[in-house]
């Protein structure tokens, strides 16, 4: 599920945040029927830019991105900001910084729930949000969680649990453009073969969140 | 980012409408926000909206040693943050006068209050006790963050359930979910923040002010009650003075809004319950009215994941194997070796080289210090050139030097000769190291 | 187009492939990636280098006799250092047969001029998840081998990874850092005494760390969205498009693959980047045996 509101009361300034709430799609995979389990990962986006920056970090050739992710308990660490970090990039990959330079897009992800597959929601939730934004971007890009399980079979979007369980969890983020690869971040051991089937299988998968894409925007600028 | 600030003619205008007993979202001056609670997917976690202003409460508990003065109770935490999610001035980890000011109210009416049982969380009196977490973060500021945060904190106290534990001699066990249900917090009471807004020096009064009305409000009073009518905290800030009577008349007015917003939480913490019981849907997704346009929901979807394998396996067949050849790494004094790649060397030689040097240079702590000069590819060929002369211990700096002298380096020639011209004069620019060295 | 960069280190000029007119220095820097574009185009590099040789690297071990287990490793001037130092601990409550592994890497002012003293950037933090991340994947030391007695005693490992001259590839250098050191530990021999319950530690008897698994890193940049260079300079990731990293071990199942963010690359790619690991992991893994043999005594 996707929640767009504008959730700054009274005139939204001209550079006003937008935010998205992002549920992964649950993808069950083609072995094991997967009952979408009750209390899915879900993460807040809220996104301000093109707006002003500060000196140190203002850049001549596009606009600087800043990522916040802001778990849901303690003071964000060491993983969040590597996770930060992997993001950013993301987006800057993405993001037509050119057409915007000497300014920064700020993308704050404030995680609701963790049950599996947060950093695929994570992409998939600032996505929306950039779309929402209006930001120009080069292609749309989704957050895809694979795990193998210990029989060498692929779990496509798993559980907190499942993901305790895999031997290997690879997440993607995938291109719309050519179903290209992103960002891809692995935990766990694999071999170069299961990697290339999880891939093919992300790709897939990618499609369908894609769609979910489209119908969200279709629906939101529909009159119903 | 800065914060947007109020214009003169924005101020001018909602205090006349204050004056006129009017508030911008048509809401009569006791009137509160309507206020929404829902629950995430796992115990312990809320979102409390109050209005548009929303928070997100989450509790969390851990197995710690107690404080040495308190050895038989349990600790409780709170903190809220406030990231730019709700608002672009707020800045990420900096303790802003208002964010102190929040959390030390919180505090207040959250932890000493002694609205939970902390004795309850001893396990074992003076080694561990259970360290009760709150997290609160701001989503979205409208004004008046401290009622929503104090109802979310108590809110996801009232929800959490810790782990059971057992003892048994010093030995502690934790049970996980499955092995026992787990148990609630003790609550002795629910204290509720209520916030006022005074302006004109006391004149005018506004329960529960939103973003604009904070921006223009001389005066705040914060008055933390329970349902039992039992004032928990009470501070008055911004500078203005109060009659008795006007504290009075809040007190009056809080005790009405505490009633109602008690009712409405304990409402929604028994909807929750059942919900659970029934094995139905919950959590912050499922609690989204699917009306909305902007919101859309997509049930699983099946993915196609047949010929994965082929596919996978074309790709891999398709790629150039991993090549056969390697480079042999070489040893240059026990604990140093290389491996430099492509290039085709009599490294015996250099070895001998450098165990000369290594005589000659006694004393200078040795393995490390050669190495710098083996870094690039290139030097290896020209020590081999220079191997009857000694080598100066000298690092890529030098070589650098060599370069930037203009005459040396004609662009044209074909690489080859290039490097054995800067070799040689590298070699002769050694010497005159030596010859520096030896008259010294 | 880039703006024109410090030049770090004016390094060797690179064969004549620009013509006599065009002269490499003003071209390098005012326009750096067209600089670099030609070079490529060649399927070579300014430093003389092909497009997947690595650097020449080098490795010193026990290159600090105050720490528990030391390793210099230099890739070109990128030069890393890892020291182990080993304390005693109790382990934690949810695993009693656990010992435990605390990487840090540093990345100080004195390394590069893109780093300034004080709390450690996102970059260091970021290394130093993605060494915590590869000793977790590649299980390098199995935990329980750390644990003296269950739920009373265990090694505290502290790898601090320290870089003293940033020219990129700093992930590639930390891991062959932390892998040699991890080699050259040698631990002391305690044992718990049963009568008075203290722990005695006995400093002449030596035993090595048991290691399980050795990843090796092999990192990429790439360059104009397609063109991916192996062992990537501090100028080259500057201007190149994204990074890849790949991890294996000596079974060629991979211990990670982290890619943060840049150009997408397809599955082929990231193939070609894993058969290139692999090649890589086994000639490392001769030079570490190499030196771990050497200082053996005999």
């Amino acid at each position: 599920m996707v929640l767009l509101p504008r959730p700054t009361p009274g005139p939204v300034p001209s550079a006003g945040p937008s935010s998205s709430l992002s549920r992964c799609p649950r993808i069950p995979s083609p072995g094991g029927t997967l009952s979408p389990l009750p209390g899915d990962t879900s993460v807040l986006a809220g996104l301000y830019g093109p707006a002003e920056v500060k000196g140190s970090r203002e850049s001549p050739d596009g606009a600087t991105v800043e990522v916040l992710l802001r778990p849901k308990v303690g003071l964000p660490g060491v993983a969040e900001r590597s996770r930060e970090q992997l993001l950013r990039r993301t987006f800057e990959a993405v993001l037509l910084g050119s057409l915007h330079p000497r300014t920064s897009i700020t993308v704050v992800l404030q995680v609701l729930s963790d049950a599996g597959s947060l950093l695929a929601c994570c992409l998939n939730a600032a996505c929306m949000g950039l779309l929402d934004a209006g930001l120009p971007l080069s292609s749309l890009f989704c957050g895809v969680t694979c795990a193998l399980d210990p029989h060498g079979d692929i779990i496509l979007d798993p559980t907190a649990r499942q993901e305790q369980e895999a031997h290997a969890v690879l997440t993607f983020a995938i291109d719309s453009a050519q179903r290209k690869v992103l960002a891809t971040t692995t935990r766990g051991s694999c071999s170069a073969e299961e990697m290339q089937r999880c891939l093919v299988a992300a790709q897939r998968a990618a499609d369908t969140i894609f769609q979910f894409y489209r119908d969200c925007v279709q629906r939101k600028y529909s009159k119903s | 980012m800065k914060e947007t600030p109020l214009s003169n003619c924005e101020r001018r205008f909602l205090l006349r409408a204050i004056q006129e007993r009017k508030r911008l979202d048509g809401r009569q001056c006791y009137d509160y926000r309507n206020v929404r609670i829902s629950f995430g997917p796992e115990h312990g976690c809320c979102v409390v909206e109050l209005g548009k202003t929303r928070v997100l409460g989450q509790v969390s508990c851990e197995l710690v040693p107690p404080k040495p003065n308190r050895a038989t109770e349990g600790i409780l935490f709170c903190n809220l943050e406030l990231s730019p999610m709700a608002a672009p001035g707020f800045e990420p980890g900096r303790q802003s006068e208002l964010l102190v000011k929040v959390n030390r109210l919180i505090e207040r009416c959250l932890r000493n209050s002694k609205c939970i049982d902390t004795e309850s969380l001893c396990v074992v009196a003076g080694e561990k006790v259970w360290q009760i977490r709150v997290d609160l973060h701001l989503l979205n500021h409208d004004g008046n963050i401290v009622d929503a945060a104090s109802i979310a904190g108590i809110v996801a106290l009232c929800h959490f359930r810790r782990p059971d534990v057992s003892v048994q001699g010093k030995e502690v066990t934790v049970y996980s979910p499955e092995e026992r249900d787990p148990v609630p917090l003790s609550i002795h009471h629910m204290p509720i923040c209520v916030s006022f807004a005074f302006f004109q020096q006391g004149t005018y009064l506004l329960v529960d002010p939103n973003e604009r009305e904070e921006r223009v409000m001389d005066g705040l009073l914060v008055i933390a009650m329970n349902k039992h009518r039992e004032i928990c905290t009470i501070q008055s800030s911004g500078g203005i003075m109060l009659l008795k009577d006007q504290v009075l008349r809040c007190s009056k007015i809080t005790a009405v809004k505490v009633a109602e917003i008690t009712e409405l939480i304990q409402k929604a913490l028994e909807n929750d319950q059942k919900l659970r019981k029934e094995g139905g849907k919950f959590g912050f997704a499922e609690s989204i009215p699917n009306q909305k346009i902007t919101a859309f929901k997509m049930d699983s979807a099946a993915v196609d994941t047949n010929n994965v394998e082929e596919q996978a396996e074309e790709i891999i067949t398709k790629a150039d194997p991993p090549s056969e050849v390697f480079a042999k790494p070489i040893l240059h004094t026990p604990g140093t070796a290389q491996i430099g790649e492509g290039i085709e060397n009599a490294w015996g030689d250099l070895e001998e080289s450098e165990r000369e040097e290594a005589a000659e240079e006694e004393g200078e702590s040795s393995t490390t210090a050669f190495e710098c000069q083996r870094t690039e590819t290139e030097d290896t060929s020209m020590m081999n050139e220079a191997k009857d002369d000694p080598i100066v211990l000298s690092d890529s700096e030098e070589e650098e030097v060599v370069i930037l002298e203009p005459q040396e380096v004609p662009k044209k020639t074909r690489p080859q000769t290039t490097l054995k011209q800067e070799s040689t004069s590298k070699k002769a620019f050694n010497k005159k190291r030596r010859k520096k060295r030896a008259s010294r | 187009v880039g703006a024109p960069r410090p030049q770090r280190s004016p390094r060797r000029e690179g064969p004549g492939l620009l013509g006599p007119c065009c002269g490499a220095a003003p071209l390098r820097t005012v326009e750096p990636l067209e600089y670099y574009r030609r070079f490529l185009k060649e399927n070579c590099r300014p430093d003389g280098r092909e497009l997947g040789e690595f650097r020449a690297t080098t490795v010193n071990i026990g290159s600090i006799t105050t720490a528990d287990g030391s390793a210099l490793v230099k890739l070109g001037n990128t030069t890393v250092i890892c020291g182990v130092k080993a304390e005693l601990a109790a382990p934690a409550l949810d695993s009693a047969n656990k010992g435990y592994i605390v990487p840090n890497v540093e990345l100080p002012s004195l390394c590069s001029t893109r780093f300034r003293s004080g709390p450690p950037g996102e970059e260091a933090q970021a290394a130093s998840q993605f060494i915590a991340d590869v000793i977790e994947n590649s299980q390098i030391i199995a935990k329980e081998d750390l644990c003296i007695a269950d739920g009373k005693l265990a090694w505290v490992l502290y790898c601090d990874i320290i870089c003293l001259d940033y020219d990129g590839n700093i992930l590639d250098a930390s891991t062959f850092a932390l892998l040699a050191a991890l080699k050259n530990v040698q631990l002391p021999s305690v044992t718990i005494n049963e009568e008075t319950g203290l722990s005695e530690v006995n400093l002449k008897q030596k035993n090595p760390l048991v290691i399980r698994k050795h990843p090796v890193a092999t990192s990429f940049a790439i360059f104009d969205d397609t063109l991916l260079i192996v062992d990537p300079t501090a100028e080259e990731e500057d201007l190149a498009t994204g990074t890849v990293t790949v991890v294996t071990d000596e079974d060629d199942r991979l211990c990670s693959v982290h890619k943060p963010g840049g150009s997408p690359l397809t599955g082929a790619k990231l193939q070609d980047c894993i058969s290139r690991a692999i090649t890589r992991h086994k000639e490392v893994k001769k030079l570490i045996d190499k030196v771990i043999k050497s200082i053996k005594p005999k």
